[in-house]
């Protein structure tokens, strides 16, 4: 007979406390960062994603390279992080490119908790956000949800995991 | 040239794109997280480290990209749902149909149905995408 190893919902690690299901509040808002998008970010983004066009690496119809609507993923991430001590991984992504991101372009991107709800005895986060140019414009708005822990909400909190959900702000 | 225009009748099928994904895709130097290293991932309750979700998502956005052009990058929306875990060596297609037209105040945009399956024809994303076309 083998011993199975109790199942455990992470407690913390090298960043402090996983934030709990109680602590979200829905409605709380996430801050703002400004963001500019460089030619580097566009260049690692197309490496990652292993797609390359015209528009993305040499010139487009706005007047010069966009970024691929994807590079937007990271910024409101972090925002998340910024409040919110979350692993946990990706469930849900709304996206909608309303405007081309272009680089030296200053965005001012903010954020809000949605909504929160359990699940399959799961406990889930629903986060949006929107970023918006020097004009005022919308560029682009997003609604993600994650799934707070892989391992059921009825297993208890214990041990140290070597992975977090706040990483350094880069692409 | 994008691949679809106002002509395109519901039914089309988007050009399928795939990926072989390897552990490598996913290292960001020392970094130990459930994306690169087999104890960070069994500490979250994952058997085996996992893809980044948007690395794999961007399957569709390449798809969505060669199908829209223009109307992807201002006018694309996208609703994707992550059903099931990628782990960092699966095989990924992803795939897609056009279901509706709907003609607006921005001009014609498409509707798909859109989604990635892994080598054992698994869906482990699905979702709905549009874009603008002409």
């Amino acid at each position: 007979m083998t011993m199975s190893e109790p199942r455990t919902r992470i407690a913390e690690d090298e960043h402090g406390r996983r934030a709990g299901f109680d602590e979200i509040e829905v409605g709380r808002s996430l801050g703002t960062l400004e963001w500019t998008v460089t030619e580097e970010m566009i260049d690692q983004q197309c490496e990652m994603d292993m797609d390359y066009h015209y528009w993305y690496s040499v010139a487009s119809p706005w007047g010069g390279r966009v970024a691929p609507p994807q590079l937007s993923y990271r910024p409101p991430r972090w925002l998340i992080s910024r409040t919110y001590n979350v692993r946990g991984l990706f469930y849900k992504w709304e996206m909608e490119n309303v405007r081309a991101i272009r680089p030296g372009v200053k965005l001012v991107i903010s954020g809000t908790i949605a909504d929160k709800y359990v699940k399959n005895d799961r406990e889930f986060v629903v986060y949006q956000a929107e970023a918006h140019d020097p004009q005022g414009d919308l560029v682009f708005r997003t609604r993600r949800t994650h799934v707070l822990d892989v391992v059921e909400r009825s297993a208890p909190r214990a041990g140290r995991g070597l992975d977090s959900g706040v990483k350094p702000e880069k692409i | 040239m994008a691949l679809l225009t106002a002509d395109t009748p519901v039914g089309h099928e988007l050009p399928q794109i795939a990926r072989q994904f390897r552990l490598a895709h996913f290292r960001k130097g020392a970094e130990k997280t459930i994306h690169t290293d087999y104890e960070a991932a069994r500490r979250e309750g994952l058997p085996a480290p996992v893809a980044v979700g948007p690395q794999v998502a961007a399957l569709i956005f390449q798809q969505l990209r060669l199908c829209f052009e223009r109307g992807w990058i201002e006018g694309g929306r996208c609703d994707l749902t992550f059903r099931r875990p990628v782990f960092v060596t699966d095989f990924c297609a992803a795939q897609g149909r056009v279901t509706r037209r709907e003609d607006t105040a921005d001009g014609v945009r498409l509707h798909c149905e859109v989604w990635v399956e892994n080598q054992k024809g698994d869906k482990v994303i699905v979702g709905n995408a549009s874009g603008l076309v002409s």
